[in-house]
């Protein structure tokens, strides 16, 4: 009794340390993946996303190629929020985990070496995938130094 | 006897999460951030500045420094987890992060990084 006691509370203690999903650790290929396609092929896995309502938003026209700054918001009742971008070495940016009960509204800062587009990956509760596309105009590439 | 042998393997299992444990995470030092958190109508927006200079792989080579980036930002209220985001070297030089969630005034949010080669930094704020 004691023993299946002590184990519930291990297993307790795990899944509290789990909740904070390292997708660095979790999914290593995302981050070195040149294209945006690998790096949601695996993060995702294979997976088609559909045009959603997501609101991505970043200036047309970037001066400072080094802070891009750039939002991400959606109603739609999401998982996880994933950012790529398409010109600099590798595409992944940022994964974000929806905690539960707030939703998805996230804004950063990025860097971006060249004029490109960043596409947002929404994993939705239902299972279903949206995504969002916008290109921009950097005018002063970000990833020289 | 059995109960003796119950509670040393108890022991034993403890001292073993403890080991596990201590080798996993890295104890975070605490640094300067630059943290707003206000709360209007239930919901906590908050904007998190943390100075660090984002070198990545090929800017590292250049100046013929190692590259360093923050990999993981957490944000927890309590032991409720708010915010939590894995990053990557794209990240702007001191990057600025803003986000929402449900909360309320008085709270202590505790934002923790995380860099390439796994030390962790953290900073408290009280959301206004």
């Amino acid at each position: 009794m004691k023993k299946s006691i002590l184990s519930l509370v291990a297993v307790a203690a795990m899944t509290v340390s789990l909740s904070a999903t390292d997708y660095r650790a979790e999914k290593p290929d995302t981050w070195t993946a040149h294209d945006i396609s690998t790096a949601i092929t695996a993060l995702y896995g294979n997976v088609t996303p559909v045009e959603g309502d997501i609101k991505l938003k970043a200036p047309k026209v970037a001066s400072n190629g080094g802070a891009i700054p750039i939002s991400v918001k959606t109603d739609i009742p999401a998982k996880t929020v994933a950012i790529f971008q398409d010109v600099n070495p590798e595409a992944a940016v940022a994964v974000f985990t929806v905690p539960e009960g707030s939703n998805a509204h996230f804004a950063l800062k990025i860097k971006m070496k060249k004029s490109g587009s960043i596409t947002a990956i929404v994993e939705g509760k239902d299972g279903k995938f949206y995504s969002k596309k916008l290109s921009l105009e950097v005018a002063l590439g970000g990833c020289e130094g | 006897m059995k109960k003796l042998i119950l509670a040393l393997s108890s022991i034993a299992l403890m001292a073993t999460s403890v080991l596990a444990e201590a080798t996993v995470n890295v104890v975070p030092t605490k640094v300067k951030m630059k943290i707003k958190a206000k709360e209007k109508e239930g919901i906590v927006k908050a904007k998190v500045s943390i100075s660090h200079n984002m070198l990545t792989y090929d800017q590292a080579k250049k100046k013929g420094k190692e590259a360093n980036f923050i990999t993981h930002i957490t944000a927890t209220v309590g032991d409720k987890v708010v915010y939590d985001a894995s990053t990557s070297q794209f990240l702007s030089k001191n990057p600025l992060v803003k986000f929402q969630f449900a909360g309320k005034k008085g709270d202590k949010i505790k934002i923790t990084y995380t860099q390439l080669k796994g030390e962790m930094f953290f900073a408290t704020k009280k959301i206004k």
